[in-house]
């Protein structure tokens, strides 16, 4: 393929250059979630301030980013993260990344923090920085269109923060294309920290495979499964993610009401069948995608993209709201205001536990509605606070629930990991995706080991959501391939359909660095590990920190099918650290950092 | 009775969010009857099946037994996160 190069832009001295890709780390680390944490870990000093200007964003792309491998299009912020403290790679679809790879770069890499609000605009190998004071303050719409208008050029491609952003919240996330988002773990707030509104950009150039022959075959094996597997070819494009709704809701593991609950009688009132036969206008296609998973929705007037699956639940189920047109009104306005859709449901749902309960005072809503789980209205009113982080409570919404709670003297409400809210499965029904939950090295999260696959949805093979035996090999498993495959910059969903030995084929033929699926996984392992030794290094305490918060290992679910299990956590957690090649107090061993040569 | 609920595509072929059937000892002779009803074949490999909320994997997969009052959910094979 045509060398990629790294383009360096320091916003407080303005300087830009590009330098050539380190080889040694493209093969011990991929390239995009892999690459770009090694950067962080080395260039970012330890302890730094997240939104300080020492901390760096990186925008990275996997050498199959841009290609026309299925879903090769992805791209990811990667830094040390203002909510968690630990390392963020939050991973983005749509066309952005695939028209930075167009430019000739597979790494932005933005440090300092920039005087006045600015943006960038990269065209090919040159970079511009330019003012930005005439869309700061503006929601992502608005900001990317007048970002298209500014640069005169109607293809170029937006990523840029929302208020959210601006203001710093610790759960904003970077939008491009006005409703993809890299969502997680407060990235955008560092975007913000920066004073960094938006990157647009341009390119002319092409990829091309180191191995155009070895692609071809890759490509005819790989969109064949991809044909063939019923997830890929009929589920996801039919129904989208929300399609989950209702099986996890049958096996008890829909959290409801800040996971009071895990069952929720009226789920198919919120379900991927019913979006599809209400408010879905069509469905969408991230650059190179087979799969087409977006929903394009619209309630009455206003139109735009989601919710998906987490954004739904998050949203609905999670706050008690029932009926999709506030959730979905929701949804678009954190898209709008540039906001992580999982972390503002599960702290506006923790809003609510402490209002019900007594502990957040009526004074405090300072004439807003009352927090009251099952109100659309108090969701939309103060979602919109919270993005802009305005009064009092807007802006503690906008530290995320673990601060919120904490502010209001009970941190047992937060349902979080390392301060990172948690995802849409609850982990007392299916156990293993509890353990990906504790032990994700960005804060609970769902994609780090998506165990779900195999316990609920029994792909590759079913396993028993109850049980725990086994789980802590299935879950490194499944952290190893998933680290590749962001890693590569293609999508987690073609993994319904393709397996390691896919993946490894369109690595070894699209980018020629990878010789076998040993060499890939070891490279996923590599990353988990580097990803464990900066988490470390920051502070990460693996006795208090890799654990689920108290309500899941003690509060039995009250009703539906998993009714009266708590998550068995503690049963699972040593086998990790032990298949993992750490110690028993889950830190990397001397021998294992050597076998992957991190030592 | 026994009820049975429909998901995803499995909607348009049974024509309805869900039925109930009577006197169906085991999921293997429900499939069957469904299969006879809706005309169409329900493959167990094509569907994920659940008892109360138990996929049928963990309890006996067509010999699992099926009484009175029990829920059965069917769904396609599906995928997302």
């Amino acid at each position: 393929m045509a060398e990629k190069m790294l383009m360096r832009v320091n916003l407080t001295t303005g300087a830009i250059s590009r330098e050539p890709l380190n080889e040694a780390w493209l093969k011990d680390f991929i390239g995009g979630r892999g690459y770009a944490t090694k950067l962080i870990y080395e260039e970012v000093p330890a302890n730094t301030d997240p939104l300080s200007p020492k901390n760096k964003l990186v925008l990275a792309l996997g050498p199959l980013s841009g290609s026309n491998v299925p879903t090769g299009g992805r791209s990811m912020a990667v830094t040390k993260s203002p909510l968690t403290g630990c390392i963020a790679c939050s991973n983005t679809g749509g066309q952005w990344g695939a028209e930075f790879s167009r430019t000739g770069n597979m790494f932005l890499v933005l440090e300092g923090r920039a005087e006045t609000p600015v943006y960038l605009w990269v065209r090919d190998d040159k970079a511009e920085i330019r003012s930005a004071a005439f869309a700061w303050g503006m929601d992502t719409d608005a900001a990317t269109d007048a970002l298209l208008k500014d640069v005169g050029d109607e293809r170029a491609r937006v990523a840029c923060i929302g208020p959210s952003g601006e203001k710093l919240s610790k759960i904003a996330c970077i939008i491009n294309e006005k409703g993809r988002a890299m969502g997680r773990s407060g990235v955008g707030a560092v975007m913000g920290s920066k004073n960094l509104k938006a990157v647009v950009v341009r390119g002319s150039g092409t990829w091309t495979a180191a191995d155009p022959e070895g692609l071809k075959e890759a490509l005819r094996v790989g969109m064949q499964k991809i044909k063939e597997n019923g997830v890929t070819s009929q589920g996801l494009p039919a129904y989208g993610t929300p399609v989950l709704v209702n099986i996890v809701n049958a096996v008890g593991s829909y959290p409801y009401r800040n996971f009071q609950g895990g069952y929720m009688a009226e789920a198919d009132k919120q379900s991927g069948e019913t979006l599809a036969a209400t408010l879905l206008t069509g469905k969408k296609a991230c650059y190179a995608c087979p799969i087409a998973c977006g929903r394009a929705t619209k309630v009455g007037d206003k139109e735009g993209e989601g919710p998906e699956y987490e954004s739904l639940w998050s949203l609905g189920a999670n706050c008690g709201v029932v009926e999709l047109e506030p959730i979905t009104l929701a949804n678009y306005l954190c898209n709008e205001l540039g906001m992580d859709t999982i972390s503002a449901g599960g702290t506006i749902s923790a809003a609510m536990e402490l209002f019900e309960k007594g502990f957040l005072p009526v004074s405090d809503l300072e004439g807003g509605p009352e927090l009251k789980f099952g109100s659309g209205e108090a969701l939309k009113y103060w979602v919109d606070k919270m993005g802009r982080a305005e009064g009092k409570l807007g802006k503690l919404l906008a530290e995320g629930s673990a601060r919120l709670c904490e502010a209001y003297g009970h941190p047992e409400f937060s349902i979080t990991v390392k301060k990172q809210e948690l995802p849409a499965y609850d982990p007392r029904g299916v156990q293993g995706i509890g353990l990906t939950y504790a032990t994700s090295n960005r804060g609970a999260c769902h994609v780090r080991g998506y165990m779900t696959s195999a316990e609920v949805l029994g792909i590759p093979e079913k396993l028993d959501p109850w049980a725990t035996e086994g789980k802590p090999g299935w879950t490194k498993a499944f952290n190893d391939l998933t680290a590749a495959i962001d890693s590569s910059g293609m999508c987690l969903f073609t993994s319904f359909a393709l397996s390691a030995d896919d993946y490894a084929a369109f690595l070894k033929s699209g980018a020629g660095r990878i010789g076998s699926t040993e060499e890939m996984m070891k490279c996923g392992e590599r990353i988990w590990n580097l990803e464990r030794l900066f988490n470390l290094r920051e502070g990460l305490d693996p006795l208090k920190d890799d654990t689920l918060p108290k309500r899941l290992l003690e509060e039995p679910l009250p009703e539906g099918a998993s009714k009266g299990m708590v998550s068995q956590l503690p049963k699972m957690l040593p086998e990790y650290y032990q298949v993992r090649g750490w110690d028993e107090r889950g830190i990397p061993t001397e021998a294992k950092l050597r076998e992957l040569g991190l030592g | 009775m026994i009820r049975v609920q429909f998901f995803g595509q499995v909607r348009e072929i049974a024509n309805g969010n869900e039925t109930e059937v009577a006197d169906c000892p085991t999921v293997g002779s429900l499939l069957r009857l469904l299969s006879e009803s809706f005309g169409h074949d329900f493959r167990p490999e094509a569907l994920i099946i659940m008892v109360n909320g138990r996929h049928i994997a963990h309890t006996g997969f067509l010999e699992t037994p099926l009484q009175a009052g029990d829920l059965v959910s069917i769904f396609p094979v599906i995928g997302g996160g």
